[in-house]
């Protein structure tokens, strides 16, 4: 299984604040999500072939 | 992308991102958080700013606080940290209104070069997906990890 690294240059540094973990089971944009959910059900995934070039 | 970006807070599970944006109007705290859609390992990427007084978070707001490179910039970053967390999440990102979507498309258009190297950006057309190519218009667009 081929693994993904990020480039750590890149990466950003991040303060890790637990308060925020609060965020978690609450959906801040439930609007957005549900936009995404109804045009992921409508359109689908987009499709991969095996060197993950997509095919549609 | 070497773009100035802002300190960055997150969660320990890195889906919700706090920064503060600085500009010419004053101190605005922003939100991003990754929520999982119903499709499983896809997250839709929702972003706006936290209103200090009520608490609520509006992701409609233009703020004209005259940083938003370096906003954009930062909300990149917290797709870098995101992804590197959750390597194979696909991220779903779409603007609130159709010109935010456009100004997202201008933004990963313009350095395009660079995020190439790191993500695969998938841009939604017409209800078909392609692979993202600059001066088209798209609906929304999914990212991953190469």
């Amino acid at each position: 299984m081929k693994t993904k690294k990020i480039n750590t240059r890149k990466k950003p540094i991040v303060i890790i604040d637990k308060s925020l973990d609060f965020y978690n089971n609450i959906s801040l944009f439930p609007e957005k999500v549900e936009k995404a959910n109804q045009m992921l059900k409508n359109v689908g995934l987009p499709m991969f072939d095996e060197k993950g070039k997509l095919v549609s | 992308m070497n773009l100035e970006r802002y300190e960055l807070k997150a969660g320990i599970e890195l889906e919700a991102f706090e920064f503060v944006s600085i500009g010419s109007k004053g101190k605005i705290k922003k939100l991003v958080q990754f929520q999982e859609t119903n499709y499983k390992g896809v997250y839709n990427l929702g972003f706006g700013d936290k209103n200090i007084e009520t608490g609520e978070i509006d992701d409609t707001v233009i703020s004209n606080n005259g940083d938003s490179e370096k906003v954009l910039a930062t909300v990149v970053a917290t797709l870098y940290a995101f992804l590197d967390k959750h390597p194979n999440a696909l991220v779903y990102a779409t603007g609130s209104t159709k010109s935010r979507t456009r100004l997202y498309q201008i933004g990963i258009s313009k350095y395009l070069d660079e995020v190439e190297k790191d993500f695969e950006i998938e841009g939604e057309i017409n209800n078909k997906w392609h692979i993202f190519e600059k001066g088209k218009n798209y609906d929304a667009f999914l990212v991953r990890l190469k």
